[in-house]
C-alpha cells in the first residue's frame, strides 16, 4: 500500500489562504465584467488583488466558536437584567433620551451597514476582501439584534423606544443618519468602504462607542454595556478591514490617490456631522458625566486622528478638507444641538431639558471659552420662561442642510453670533447647507444630492399638507408621553415612583 | 461635477415649488439672535405681502427674544441670499422677488440681551 | 446603596414595538420578531444607486416574483444572529470531535487508496461550487427585499463559506496542498467539472435575487447534496470501507436536512401568492434543475459509473416531489 507520508503541517497564514483565497478562480464561461459589473466604474485601479492582506484570519469554525460564546454570554446577562428591573439602576431617567436616539437612528444604521457589506461582499472581486466584508456583514446584523433586544426591556416601561421602525423613515432627525447610510449604500463598492468601513469605522467610531459605552457604564445601564462590549471584538475586526482598505487602494495605484482623497475629504465631514449629536449625549444627556465632548475629541479625534494622517502622508494623502473646522465647532456643537433639541422637543420622540444650575457650572468649567461667553445667557433665559410658565417652543421648524440634514443650528467657523448661511442655484432650484463642507460635497454630486428627501419640506407637502397631528400619528409619536421637556414627563414620574417603590420594599425587608 | 455611475444619472428634487400646493417655502433669520436654533421655514403664498409675512408668522416666532418687542421695523436692515436688499411691506412676496426657498435675513443694531458682546453689530 | 429591584413589580407600558404589534398584535415580542420584521429602510429612501440608477436602493422590482409583505417569506428556524451561531458552535463541535477521530486514530492511512482518491477527486473542486453558492447568497442577501427573506441568505451564505472550508481541509487530510491545486485543476479543466463550473459560473451572472435562490439553493443544492453526500459518500464509500469520509462530511448531510426546511418553506410561501408566482418558479425551476442535473451527471459518473444515469434520474424525481409538496410543478 502506498503510504503517503503525514501531510506537513501547514503555517496559520498558508493554512488560511487556502481556505480562503484558493477558493476562487479566474471565470471562462463568464466575462470577469459580467460576474463582478460594479468593480471598475467608480476608476479605482486596483492591479493585483492577491496582494490584499488579509486583516484578520478568521475561517468559520472558528467565526462560530467565538461568536457564540460571546453571543451567550450577552443573551445571559440581558436576561437577568430584565428579570431584576435593572433598568431601575439607571442614574435617571434623562440618561433614556441617549438610547432613544441610538435606537431610532444608530441600529437602523447597523442594520443598513450588513446590506451593504453583503453587497460588497459580493461585488468585489477578489475573495480575501469578500469574505472580510462578508464577515462584517454577519457581524453588523448581530450588532444591529443585540441593541434591540438590549432595548427592548427599556421599551417595556418607557416611553419614546415604541415606534423605531416607523421613526426611522419618517421622522425629521432619524434622516440625518439614514441619509448617511443611503448615501453610502448608493456608492459604489470602493466608496462603500471609505464611507463604512474607514471614515465611519475606523475615524469616528471611537468617538462614539467609547463615550457611548463609558456613559452607559457611568450610568447604571448594564444592557447597553453588555452590547458594547460584546461587539468590541468585532469593531476591531472592522476598523483593521477599514484601514486595510483604504491602503491597499492607495498601494495598487497612484491614481486611486485623488478620488480617495475626495472620498476622505467627503466622509470624514458627513461622519462628523452625524456623530455630532454624540456631543450632546456626552455634555447634556448622561445624568452622571464620563468626560466632556472636548475631552473626548482630543484623545480620540486630535490624537489618534493625528497618528492615522502622519501614517497616510506618505501615500500622499492629507488631513481631511474639514478637519480645521471640525476643531473650531468642537467647543459650540454639544450646546447648538441642545439648545436645538430642547425648542423642538414637541417633535422629538425623547426628552430634552434645562440643563440645572450645577451642570452648567460643569459645562463652563469644561468649556471655559465658550460656554459662559455665549450659551449659559440662552439657557438662563429659557429657565426664565419656562418658570413663568411660557416654556419656549419654537414652532419655526427648522432650515436643514440639503447634505447632511441637520437643522442649520451652527455658526460661523469664526463668529459664533452669526448662523452659518450657505446657498447655492442647481437648475433653477435653491439648496441650503450648514457648511462650506456640505456646500462642497453638494456640488460634487448634485445629482445626487437634489434627491435628499428633507423631513421639514416634506411636512408641508402631500400627504400631510402641514397637518402637525397627522405627522405625529404618522411617525409614530404620541403627543405628551414620548415628547417635550422631561421636567414633568410620565417617564420621570414612572421611574422615581419604581425607584421609590424598590428602595421602600427593601428597607421593609431589612426590617423583617 | 457629474455623479460617477453606470448610467445616465439625473436626480428629482423632492422640494420643487409645484408640491407646495400653491405655497412656498421662505427661510427667515434675525442675525445675532441665536436663541432660535435654526432659520425659520415658514410655509406661505407667494401672494402674500411682505407686511403680512412679518406681522404674522415672523412677529409670532420672535416674540420669545428679550429684544423682540423693541424692533423699529423702519430701520431694519434686509439681506436676501446673504446680499442687502429692500423690501416692499405692502407688495407681495413674489413682487418682492421672493422665490421658493429663498432665504432671507434681517438685522437690527439695539441691544443685544442674548449675546451681549453682538450689541449694535451688523 | 445597594436596591434590591426585584421586591417591585411593575406593570408595563408598551408590550412590544409597534410594528410588531401590527403585525402580531399587542404582546410580548420573540426574539426572532425583534431581530427581524421591518429592520430594512422601507421609505423614503434618499438617493438612487450610481451602480444602477434604475433601482431604488431596496427594491422589490428587480425580480420578477411579486409578493404583498415580503415579510411573509419567514424562516421557520426563526435564526436570528444568536440562535444561528450557537446552533453552528455546536454542529462545529461536533465536526471537530470527527475530525480529530479520524486524524488521531490515523483513519486516512487505513483508507483503500482508490477511496481516497475517489473522496479527494469529487470533494476538493467542490469547495469552489461552495464558494460560487456563497457569493450567489450573498448576493440575495444584499439585493433581495425584507429582512426575514435576506437575513437567512446570509446566514447560508456563511454555512457555505465554512462548507468550502470543510472540503478545503478535507482535501488538505486525505492529500496535502498537492490536493487542492489537483482540484482546482480539475475545477478549471476537466470534463468532469466544466458543465458544473459553467452553471455557477452562469448563476453568478443572474441579478434577480429570487432567481438566484430557485437556481442555487433549489434546483443545484437541491441536487447536489443529496446526489454528493447521501448517495455517494454515505451509501457508497462508507459500504466500501470509507466511513471516515462520511464523518468528515457528515456536517453537510446535517446542514443540508436543516436548511432544506427554509428554502421549502420560502419556495411555499412565494408560490402560495399568486399564480403568476407559479408560473414564474415552475420556469426558473424548469430550466435550472435541467441544467444542474445534466452538469451533475458527468461527476456523478466519476464516482458510480454507469449508475449515475439512473441515480440522477432518481434525485431529480425526488426533487420534483419536493418541490411540487412546496406548490411549484415544473
Amino acid at each position: 500500500m502506498d503510504v503517503k507520508a503525514v501531510p506537513k503541517k501547514l503555517g496559520l497564514k498558508e493554512k488560511y489562504r487556502h481556505l480562503t483565497r484558493g477558493l476562487g478562480w479566474e471565470p471562462s464561461y463568464q466575462t470577469r465584467e459580467a460576474l463582478f459589473p460594479y468593480a471598475g466604474y467608480e476608476g479605482i485601479r486596483i492591479h493585483d488583488w492577491d496582494r490584499w492582506e488579509d486583516p484578520f484570519r478568521l475561517t468559520m469554525d472558528a467565526y462560530w466558536k467565538y461568536q457564540a460564546e460571546k453571543e451567550r454570554k450577552f443573551y445571559a446577562v440581558i436576561d437577568a437584567h430584565a428579570q431584576n428591573n435593572g433598568h431601575l439602576n439607571i442614574t435617571d431617567a434623562r440618561y433614556l433620551s441617549a438610547l432613544k436616539i441610538f435606537l431610532q437612528a444608530i441600529s437602523p444604521g447597523e442594520y443598513a451597514a450588513h446590506r451593504g457589506f453583503a453587497r460588497v461582499g459580493r461585488e468585489f472581486p477578489g475573495v480575501g476582501t469578500q469574505v472580510a466584508c462578508q464577515m462584517q456583514a454577519i457581524d453588523e446584523i448581530r450588532h444591529a439584534q443585540t441593541q434591540i433586544h438590549a432595548l427592548s426591556n427599556y421599551n417595556r416601561y418607557y416611553h419614546g423606544f415604541h415606534a423605531f421602525a416607523d421613526a426611522r423613515d419618517r421622522i425629521w432627525y432619524t434622516s440625518v443618519a439614514r441619509s448617511f447610510f443611503d448615501d453610502a449604500m448608493s456608492a459604489g463598492p470602493f466608496e462603500f468602504m471609505i464611507a463604512i468601513g474607514f471614515s465611519f469605522e475606523y475615524v469616528l467610531t471611537n468617538l462614539l462607542f467609547v463615550p457611548f459605552m463609558s456613559g452607559a457604564a457611568y450610568n447604571g445601564d448594564m444592557a447597553t454595556v453588555t452590547f458594547g462590549f460584546s461587539a468590541q471584538s468585532d469593531e476591531a475586526r472592522h476598523m483593521t478591514l477599514g484601514l486595510e482598505c483604504i491602503k491597499f487602494m492607495l498601494e495598487q495605484d497612484p491614481a486611486n490617490v485623488p478620488i480617495v482623497q475626495r472620498w476622505f475629504d467627503k466622509w470624514f465631514w458627513r461622519g462628523f456631522r452625524v456623530l455630532g449629536l454624540v456631543s450632546t449625549m456626552m455634555d447634556y444627556m448622561l445624568p452622571k458625566r464620563v468626560m466632556s465632548w472636548r475631552e473626548a475629541w482630543e484623545i480620540y479625534g486630535v490624537e489618534n486622528g493625528g497618528a492615522l494622517f502622519a501614517d497616510l502622508a506618505r501615500y500622499g494623502i492629507r488631513p481631511p478638507a474639514g478637519w480645521e473646522d471640525a476643531g473650531k465647532a468642537i467647543d459650540h456643537m454639544s450646546h447648538q444641538f441642545m439648545l436645538g433639541l430642547y425648542q423642538w422637543s414637541f417633535g422629538t420622540s425623547f426628552h430634552s431639558w434645562i440643563p440645572s444650575e450645577e451642570e452648567m457650572d460643569w459645562l463652563a468649567e469644561k468649556y471655559p471659552t465658550t460656554f459662559e461667553r455665549w450659551y449659559r445667557p440662552r439657557w438662563d433665559h429659557l429657565r426664565k420662561l419656562a418658570a413663568a410658565g411660557t416654556p419656549f417652543k419654537n414652532f419655526g421648524l427648522a432650515k436643514l442642510c440639503q447634505c447632511c440634514q441637520l437643522p442649520v443650528v451652527f455658526t460661523e467657523p469664526d463668529d459664533p453670533t452669526l448662523s452659518c448661511h450657505r446657498e447655492l442655484e442647481y437648475k433653477q432650484e435653491k439648496y441650503h447647507f450648514c457648511s462650506d463642507h456640505c456646500l462642497r460635497i453638494f456640488e460634487d454630486e448634485a445629482e445626487k444630492y437634489v434627491q435628499a428627501w428633507l423631513p421639514m419640506p416634506q411636512l408641508f407637502q402631500a400627504p400631510l399638507n402641514g397637518d402637525v397631528g397627522a405627522w405625529m400619528a404618522w411617525v409614530g409619536l404620541k403627543d405628551g408621553l414620548d415628547n417635550g421637556d422631561f421636567a414633568g414627563s410620565p417617564d420621570q414620574r414612572n421611574f422615581e415612583q419604581w425607584r421609590r417603590n424598590a428602595t421602600r420594599n427593601h428597607r421593609e425587608g431589612e426590617a423583617q | 461635477m457629474s455623479v460617477t455611475a453606470r448610467k445616465p444619472y439625473i436626480g428629482v428634487p423632492r422640494d420643487s415649488v409645484a408640491n407646495f400646493n400653491g405655497r412656498q417655502i421662505v427661510y427667515v433669520s434675525w442675525d445675532h439672535h441665536l436663541l432660535f436654533a435654526s432659520p425659520f421655514l415658514i410655509c406661505i403664498e407667494p401672494q402674500a405681502s411682505f407686511r403680512e409675512l412679518l406681522q404674522g408668522p415672523i412677529a409670532a416666532l420672535i416674540q420669545a427674544d428679550p429684544d423682540a418687542a423693541a424692533i423699529d421695523w423702519s430701520m431694519v436692515e434686509w439681506l436676501k441670499s446673504n446680499r442687502p436688499w429692500t423690501p416692499d411691506p405692502a407688495r407681495s412676496l413674489s413682487d418682492n422677488g421672493i422665490g421658493h426657498k429663498d432665504q432671507i435675513r434681517f438685522r437690527t443694531r439695539g441691544h443685544n440681551s442674548l449675546l451681549p458682546e453682538a450689541s449694535g453689530t451688523s | 446603596m445597594q436596591i434590591d429591584l426585584r421586591t417591585v413589580t411593575i406593570e408595563p407600558v408598551h408590550q412590544t414595538f409597534d410594528h410588531l404589534a401590527r403585525r402580531f398584535g399587542d404582546k410580548p415580542a420573540s426574539r426572532y420578531q425583534e431581530g427581524s420584521y421591518d429592520l430594512q429602510a422601507a421609505e423614503n429612501l434618499h438617493y438612487r444607486p450610481t451602480w444602477d440608477p434604475d433601482q431604488a436602493l431596496y427594491d422589490t422590482g428587480i425580480t420578477r416574483i411579486v409578493m404583498a409583505d415580503w415579510h411573509a417569506l419567514k424562516d421557520p428556524r426563526q435564526f436570528y444572529y444568536n440562535t444561528y451561531t450557537v446552533t453552528r458552535a455546536r454542529q462545529q463541535d461536533a465536526t471537530e470531535a470527527n475530525f480529530s477521530f479520524v486524524e488521531s486514530r490515523g483513519l486516512v492511512a487505513l483508507l483503500p487508496p482508490q477511496l481516497r482518491t475517489l473522496a479527494l477527486d469529487l470533494l476538493v473542486p467542490l469547495r469552489h461550487a461552495a464558494w460560487g453558492a456563497n457569493q450567489n447568497n450573498a448576493f440575495m442577501c444584499g439585493y433581495g427585499y425584507g429582512v426575514t427573506f435576506t437575513q437567512p441568505c446570509m446566514y447560508h451564505a456563511m454555512d457555505l463559506l465554512g462548507i468550502a472550508q470543510y472540503l478545503s481541509r478535507i482535501g488538505l487530510l486525505l492529500g496535502d496542498t498537492a490536493a487542492l491545486d489537483a482540484g482546482k485543476r480539475a475545477w478549471m479543466a476537466s470534463p468532469v467539472w466544466q458543465p458544473l463550473r459553467r452553471y455557477v459560473e452562469d448563476s453568478m451572472a443572474v441579478r434577480d435575487p429570487f432567481e438566484l435562490f430557485v437556481a442555487q439553493n433549489v434546483a443545484l443544492d437541491g441536487l447536489l447534496y443529496p446526489l454528493v453526500y447521501q448517495r455517494i459518500v454515505d451509501d457508497e464509500l462508507a459500504s466500501r470501507g470509507g466511513s471516515a469520509v462520511a464523518m468528515l462530511t457528515q456536517f453537510m448531510s446535517d446542514w443540508y436536512e436543516e436548511s432544506s426546511r427554509w428554502v421549502d418553506a420560502v419556495l411555499k410561501v412565494a408560490a402560495a401568492e399568486s399564480g403568476r408566482n407559479r408560473e414564474v418558479l415552475a420556469q426558473w425551476l424548469d430550466a435550472w434543475t435541467r441544467r444542474a442535473a445534466a452538469a451533475l451527471l458527468p461527476v456523478v459518473a466519476q464516482a458510480l459509473g454507469p449508475a449515475a444515469d439512473e441515480i440522477v434520474a432518481e434525485q431529480l424525481a425526488a426533487l420534483a416531489a419536493r418541490t411540487a409538496k412546496a406548490g411549484v410543478a415544473a
